[in-house]
């Protein structure tokens, strides 16, 4: 339950906007973060910040203004100052050539199922421990350094309008580990993932094993130097992350669907966009994601479909593109998704994913994205992490840094095999606020003909 | 607790004997009296965007036993127990340390910045800059644009820094931003675009009275909406290699992407590696390592009117303006005090000597980390733009980014332009739409032929460059002039 003097302090803000006749959003964040950075195999910086934010937009016929306060944000006065700039924005601002949708909170929720007090303070010490246990484990091995981030913490969101009286308020915990190791001479790198929103889910020996079970391919073979065309790739989790995001940003946006800059701009739900093995859903509901269950114009999130069995069957609109476009908003006027790929009928576990794609490149990270045409759905990277050849179902070498062009479409449409598993993969990001956020995907998927179009000499 | 300055200030010094007194060799502490943003985004006409953002809060930095703890918080009234937090997070620390970090000598400095600014943005009255605005999206109304994206952003700061060591910086940071954008599909049903960011020639001031310059800004709606006729009903770039000759508007990413953050030192020593990622350089390489084509001067610049200049950076350092790159060698890198020691340990010789004032931090909760600065080309001798088209017999000029993806050692990349104009036997031809260009970055810079005179150089701001844990989003400029590079992979197959 959200702190009482914070609660009232807001409430009494949307009294006085009540009062004032002013039509008023109140969103307010709080984080408690703390983050390990290791570098060269050695903590390189420890942080922690406590920080409040508060967002206020006002909303008068089709004008709109808004401001925003990072501060200690402990009194009346300063609450008021912002609703007053938000208004002063406001009453300047220019009308809309549409009727912009105004905040309202469809119904109370008071979540807090996902907050773990010993997570929220879990300690640098602990997490410097763990990290010293890997590294003494593996440094002697081999001329490794490590780096890696570690983040957890709490956030805090709660959210009222003057439409009712309604209130919607979310605490949970999360925390995200990476471990990198590097070899010094060859440069390349593998890393180990974790997430959680409970402490005690993972140990060192889990990392230790990981990082072991993968060093004798990189140690023993030098680099895979790919040929460019089309080819055979098994991508990983957090791959399929990034596939499906890219996706989801090239062709699932109402706003570039309307304005026909989407992939999908020429298709109509029902048709058929991928394979049938692909169901893309935003699914707060899931337990491999974190699960938001409203969004800032106080929408109940629900389970939302956007592809079923490779059928078109939704859009993302945020209450301003659906205010433009005359469409229903689908709860989407926030930054951290809860999107999901379902699982497929692909055999469990990367052994047997392997032995089915037999001959084939295992790119299980795509690294610096970017969507050169998302009218085509098209994206580039390159390998990162862990990735490696596959012939006759065994990890033979690892890839030199290799360049993907390709589109959505053409992936999505190139399925082999999606894994009967789904795992959850962590894309939480901290620009200017901490934002958990979590995917579930398959733990592989296997496509035919992905477009290699550059391979460097080095990794 | 009076939460002004004058209470702050004695308060953090109090701290810093208390730090010191616990065994710390140095702390610091940044004390954002004021960070207001504003931020105006005009799409089809409506406003989409229009908030005023305030920020206030301190961060501190202790180093104990060569390891760095970081904390921050808005409750000015709890700045010793921020410290506390700060203590703790560098004894934690200290439990795995690697190289120690050490400030080297100290530095003790007084001083203050104020940016040029002859309007502050945040005096002029909102229902002016809307009508400015609204202005231009107006001109950019045509029966060829489907969409028509018009913003402006504005930063102001209030920085008080100290440090143990008795420095004492107050310095007001003030940048502008502006963009304008318009957008259509083409014949292929594939969306173009053309757009063009506030810039510069390097010289003037950088307050509002910029962004209202015809010349950096507004004057070029009609340009663009012609350029992006133009590109409606242009073809494709066909592959092949041939010679690219990069305007600034597409340069200053390609120094950005494949020198900027190449030669961030936290990278190259690997910081950054679980993240941003590394380099292809390395310490020992420093000094010696041939970069590009004698043709390749980079520095580190001072340019009065940039987003990449400061005054002093996030730990004391007045910012100066020094080689990177000289006639194609790599001579220095982008670093903070704290990891020179470490750079020249590593090298197993003295490869930097000083602080190349890179220390950052994008707001009061984080940290400083290496970021660039003003990380510019130097103008050469091989003319103007014309002349290098003349001297061109197969080529493409390109301009500004659609997309960008980077090797994670910046050894390679690959970019995506709006436009491209054919150049045949030294002259312009025709337009083509969909560029792209790929290449290893040691190889393309040691391509580099031409580098375009004074004339051609400009100054573009980058407002969005993202690195470090936690996340941090900084600003930054380039000053580049035109440059060819010979033999280029362009456009794609399929």
């Amino acid at each position: 339950m959200f702190e009482d003097r914070l609660r009232d302090l807001l409430i009494s803000g949307r009294n006085q906007a009540r009062k004032k006749g002013i039509n008023a959003e109140f969103s307010f964040h709080r984080e408690k973060s703390s983050l390990i950075r290791l570098g060269n195999s050695a903590v390189a910086l420890s942080t922690h910040e406590e920080l409040t934010r508060l967002d206020i937009s006002v909303q008068q016929g089709r004008k709109v203004g808004s401001s925003s306060l990072t501060a200690d944000i402990t009194s009346s006065e300063q609450l008021q100052a912002t609703l007053d700039q938000a208004a002063e924005n406001c009453k300047a601002a220019l009308g809309k050539d549409y009727e912009p949708i105004f905040g309202k909170v469809e119904e109370t929720v008071d979540d807090s199922a996902g907050f773990d007090p010993e997570l929220e303070n879990f300690s640098p010490e602990a997490k410097t421990d763990l990290y010293a246990e890997v590294v003494k484990a593996l440094k002697p091995k081999g001329k490794y350094d490590f780096s890696g981030s570690w983040s957890s913490g709490s956030t805090e969101m709660y959210y009222i309008t003057t439409a009712n009286d309604n209130e919607a308020y979310r605490r949970l915990t999360d925390s995200k580990f990476l471990m990198v190791l590097k070899e010094q001479n060859r440069k390349w790198e593998l890393s180990v993932e974790r997430t959680a929103n409970k402490t005690g889910t993972f140990m060192a020996d889990d990392v230790i094993a990981e990082f072991s079970s993968l060093l004798p391919i990189y140690e023993k073979n030098s680099g895979y130097k790919t040929k460019i065309g089309r080819q055979r790739v098994l991508f990983g989790p957090q791959a399929i992350a990034e596939l499906l995001m890219l996706g989801i940003w090239g062709g699932f946006f109402g706003r570039f669907w309307e304005e026909k800059r989407a992939y999908t701009a020429k298709n109509k739900f029902g048709d058929k966009l991928f394979d049938a093995s692909i169901t893309i859903t935003d699914d707060p509901t899931n337990p491999n994601v974190f699960g938001m269950p409203f969004d800032f114009s106080g929408k109940r999130r629900r389970p939302f479909v956007l592809v079923e069995k490779g059928l078109f069957k939704g859009l993302l609109y945020d209450s301003m593109a659906a205010a433009k476009y005359k469409k229903q908003p689908t709860g989407h006027d926030l930054s951290n998704t809860d999107f999901v790929l379902a699982p497929g009928n692909g055999p469990a576990g990367l052994e047997a994913g392997k032995k089915l794609a037999k001959n084939a490149l295992y790119i299980p990270h795509l690294h610096y994205t970017h969507l050169p045409d998302p009218t085509k759905g098209m994206f580039t990277g390159s390998s990162r992490f862990n990735a490696m050849r596959l012939e006759n179902g065994e990890f033979i070498a690892p890839l030199f840094s290799t360049r993907i062009t390709d589109t959505s479409p053409s992936v999505f449409n190139n399925i082999v095999a999606v894994s009967s598993i789904s795992v959850s993969q962590n894309e939480s990001s901290t620009y200017s606020r901490r934002m958990p956020e979590a995917m579930s995907v398959p733990e592989y998927m296997l496509c035919d003909n992905v477009r290699i179009t550059d391979v460097a000499d080095s990794f | 607790m009076n939460t002004k300055v004058d209470n702050i200030a004695p308060a953090v010094k109090n701290q810093f004997e208390r730090m010191i007194g616990s065994g710390c060799s140095f702390a610091d502490a940044r004390f954002y009296d004021e960070d207001s943003s504003q931020h105006i985004v005009l799409y089809d006409g409506n406003l989409e965007s229009n908030n005023r953002g305030f920020e206030r809060g301190i961060g501190v930095r202790v180093l104990k036993q060569g390891a760095w703890g970081f904390a921050a918080t808005a409750n000015l009234t709890a700045i010793s127990a921020c410290f506390d937090r700060a203590l703790a997070n560098a004894q934690a620390a200290a439990k795995l340390l690697g190289f120690p970090k050490d400030m080297g000598p100290a530095q003790p400095t007084k001083g203050q910045y104020r940016p040029p600014v002859e309007k502050d943005p945040f005096e002029i009255p909102l229902s002016e800059k809307l009508k400015f605005l609204k202005d231009i999206d107006t001109s950019l109304r045509d029966k060829t644009v489907a969409q028509r994206i018009v913003t402006a952003n504005f930063q102001r700061r209030r920085i008080y820094y100290w440090n143990s060591e008795g420095t004492e910086i107050d310095r007001w940071v003030l940048n502008t931003f502006g963009s304008m954008m318009v957008m259509s599909p083409d014949k292929d049903g594939r969306n173009q675009r053309r757009s063009v960011e506030l810039y510069s020639d390097g010289t003037g001031t950088r307050g509002y009275e910029w962004l209202t310059n015809p010349d950096w800004f507004a004057g070029h709606a009609e340009r663009i909406k012609s350029e992006l006729s133009e590109i409606l009903a242009a073809e494709s770039l066909p592959p092949g290699k041939r010679d690219v000759i990069l305007l600034p508007g597409q340069g200053f990413l390609q120094v950005h992407e494949t020198i900027g953050h190449a030669l961030e030192l936290d990278r190259i020593l690997g910081y950054e590696l679980s993240f941003a990622g590394g380099s292809h350089v390395r310490p020992e390489m420093i000094g010696t390592l041939r970069y590009g084509s004698e043709k390749l001067n980079c520095r580190a610049g001072v340019v009065e009117n940039s987003a990449g200049t400061f005054g002093y950076d996030d730990e004391g350092s007045q910012q100066r303006d020094f080689m990177l790159i000289d006639k194609g060698v790599l001579v220095n890198v982008l670093s903070c005090r704290a990891d020179l020691a470490e750079a020249n340990a590593k090298a197993g010789k003295t490869v930097v000597k000083e602080s190349g004032t890179a220390a950052r931090a994008s707001a009061f909760y984080r940290s400083p980390i290496d970021r660039m600065t003003n990380i510019n080309i130097d103008p050469g001798q091989d003319g103007t733009l014309e002349d290098i088209i003349k001297d061109t017999k197969d080529g493409v000029v390109l301009d500004v980014p659609v997309s960008w993806s980077i090797g994670s050692n910046r050894e390679h990349f690959h970019f995506g332009c709006e436009i491209a104009w054919e150049v045949k036997d030294g002259r312009r031809t025709k337009v083509y739409k969909n560029p792209t260009y790929q290449g290893h970055t040691l190889e393309f810079w040691g391509s580099l032929d031409k580098v375009g005179n004074r004339s051609t150089w400009r100054l573009h701001q980058v407002p969005n460059c993202g690195k470090g844990e936690p996340n941090q989003i900084m600003e930054l400029g380039h000053g580049i002039p035109v440059m060819r590079f010979r033999n280029v992979q362009t456009g794609e197959k399929e």
